[in-house]
């Protein structure tokens, strides 16, 4: 589902390159549910992002089912993004004035599409979140919180979900509620991705991918 | 959701940042909408002034004219009298059907040790010389009776009935006479309010000046052959000077053009402070979102979406700020029309600020023009995050 050959990402920082990703390839199949490992600044964001389409690498090729995304204008990148792509944060990155509700349906508003407020409520019936619907974010747990950023990426039911320490502000508890989420809904067929420093965690996906120094070992 | 409410919920996350920023605006646009309303109501106010007259020309002493212009329009007092025999050429003109002299004075009212302003006038040609007035009790039928503006009659609580007393040593020996109050005119917010209005042959009597006036209102009988007459009168009597309504109009509409620029350029300069606050509410706001904001564009908001989210927040603001201002303007028109008057050389009577819808509409327009005048510059800031740097993982 996910092609990656020769990828490299150079940073430059002033007089400094610095080599994010040097030569990675790799091949994500579709329902798979692959977890990167790492040590910090092994290049594991940076991989994801390219993986999510949010940043070009600096050199090499990636299609993502089927479609050519070396090359792509921004405008095909955001598409892609919208159509295909799930993504969940550390930080959860919810907005703090609107509801449960409303932050799941945010990503409809750059779709311009409408969905039933029942199908909305179904997909946060899925998450766990059926009776905190009209709640700020403030008023949630981070469990919760991480819950309605789960149900923000699938309201566009995306292909695969690109999760980047999804579990990384969360107790043991939390954590891994999280996990059996996202697992349950690699078994509906969504491909996931998971960037985790949680061994325990990382070990209970389907493949593990480490990095060191932007290589895959 | 829509855009529109999302902008809405975002400001709402600073309300008092919001309620500040839209303060500003409501107040710039509440003065733009007032002056452009005084302003509108006072040229409009003039000609309806001007056009209720019955008087087509002044005859005055050769001077200058926007001494003339007051005179015509609210009495003032000049040192030069007409020649006595103007009176009777004017009289004789087949054309004209009213001539009607004005005496402009003042005079010493002992009693109240102050000196008053006197209007000197023709007590039957009152309905052609103030075609505007509301008189509350009659017109004074006698050489002994007065009536009196709003003003003189609220300031020393004069009643209709009441007599006042003036001495005048004009004419070298003193004289005095006592007038009854015949009547008291409604309040023309206008410089009206503040004369004493006597019959003209009772002021020439105090002045000893006979046949004195310091300008003559003409009423032509046909109004096509105004010109005319115009340039045989000023062929024929020398030392005058004809100056018709629509030159006293001009002239007016002189005076007042530099009040009106200066006012203006108030309300543009509070307008652009207001701008600049609201510029600088909404980059506060997009620097504090920067994470969010690249968190939008992550999960799917083009460059364009961020954009729309950000110019939508700033026009929101200026758009509520325009509305709240015009509320605020016709709340407080009363009090602005009051003040503004005080700046203005002549104010015609009557209220002048009315409600006009469409002005109501131009103004909240041009307040959301504002907002995306204000937000142009912040919402391309907001496009060019991009979600790498705001996502740090
Ligand atoms: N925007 C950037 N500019 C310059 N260098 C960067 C930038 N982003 C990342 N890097 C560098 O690229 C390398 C890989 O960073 P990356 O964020 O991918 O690491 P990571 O594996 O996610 O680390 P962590 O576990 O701490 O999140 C690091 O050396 C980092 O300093
Ligand atoms: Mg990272």
């Amino acid at each position: 589902m996910i092609e990656l050959k020769g990828i490299e990402k150079i940073y430059i920082r002033g007089a400094e390159h610095v080599r994010a990703l040097n030569g990675i390839d790799l091949s994500i199949g579709q329902g798979e549910f692959v977890s990167i490992t790492g040590h910090s600044g092994s290049g594991k964001t940076t991989l994801l992002h390219i993986l999510g389409c949010l940043d070009k690498p600096t050199k090499g090729a990636m299609s993502l089912s089927g479609i050519t995304i070396n090359g792509m204008p921004e405008s095909g990148l955001v598409k892609i993004r919208r159509q295909k792509i799930g993504f969940v944060f550390q930080q959860f990155y919810l907005i703090p004035g609107l509801s449960v509700l409303e932050n799941v349906a945010l990503p409809l508003l750059f779709g311009r599409t409408k969905k039933a407020t029942d199908e909305i409520k179904s997909l946060l019936k899925l998450v766990g979140l059926q009776d905190k619907i009209d709640r700020k974010p403030s008023e949630l747990s981070g469990g919760e919180m991480q819950r309605v950023a789960i149900a923000r990426a699938l309201i566009n039911n995306p292909e695969v979900i690109l999760a980047d320490e999804p579990t990384g502000n969360l107790d043991t508890e939390n954590s891994e509620n999280i996990f059996l989420l996202l697992k349950s809904l690699n078994s509906r067929g969504i491909t996931i991705i998971m960037v985790t420093h949680n061994t325990d965690l990382a070990g209970r996906a389907d493949r593990i991918i480490r990095l060191k120094d932007g290589k895959i070992q | 959701m829509t855009f529109v409410s999302l902008a809405f919920k975002n400001l709402l996350r600073h309300k008092t940042r919001s309620l500040l920023t839209l303060a500003g605006i409501a107040a710039s646009i509440a003065v733009l909408f007032s002056i452009i309303s005084f302003n509108r109501g006072f040229e409009k106010g003039l000609s309806r002034e001007l056009e209720r007259t019955g008087i087509h020309f002044m005859v005055v002493p050769a001077g200058c004219p926007h001494e003339v212009a007051a005179l015509v329009l609210h009495g003032a007092v000049t040192p030069q009298f007409l020649d006595l025999h103007i009176m009777d050429k004017l009289k004789n003109n087949d054309n004209i059907s009213i001539a009607s002299p004005i005496l402009v004075t003042q005079m010493p009212n002992p009693e109240r040790h102050r000196i008053d302003l006197i209007y000197g006038m023709d007590m039957s040609h009152i309905m052609a010389l103030k075609p505007f007035w509301e008189i509350k009790g009659s017109i004074p039928s006698g050489n002994n009776e007065i009536i009196i503006g709003y003003e003189v009659a609220k300031h020393d609580n004069i009643k209709i009935g009441d007599i006042i007393s003036y001495s005048s040593t004009g004419g070298g020996t003193a004289v005095s006479k006592s007038f009854k109050v015949a009547g008291i005119i409604n309040r023309t917010g206008g410089q009206d309010d503040a004369f004493i209005y006597m019959p003209i042959k009772a002021v020439q009597e105090m002045l000893q000046k006979p046949e004195g006036a310091t300008a003559v209102g003409v009423k032509v009988s046909d109004v096509m052959r105004m010109t005319e007459v115009v340039d045989e009168l000023s062929q024929s009597i020398p030392g005058i000077q004809i100056v018709t309504m629509g030159q006293v109009m001009d002239s007016i509409a002189n005076l007042a053009r530099s009040a009106k620029v200066l006012s203006l350029s108030v309300a543009v300069i509070a307008i652009l402070i207001s701008a600049v606050s609201v510029m600088n509410s909404i980059l506060m706001a997009i620097f504090e979102r920067t994470q969010e904001i690249g968190m939008m564009r992550a999960i799917g908001a083009s460059r364009f979406d961020t954009f729309r989210i950000i110019i939508k927040e700033t026009i929101v603001l200026t758009a509520s700020g325009g509305i709240a201002g015009i509320i605020i303007a016709n709340i407080g028109a009363t009090a602005i029309e009051g003040f503004v008057k005080g700046f203005m050389p002549y104010v015609p009577s009557g209220k002048l600020i009315t409600f006009e819808p469409s002005l109501a509409i131009a103004c909240i327009m041009f307040s959301i023009v504002l907002g995306v005048l204000a937000g142009v510059y912040p919402a391309w800031k907001a496009s060019k995050i991009t979600p790498i740097e705001a996502i740090k993982g």
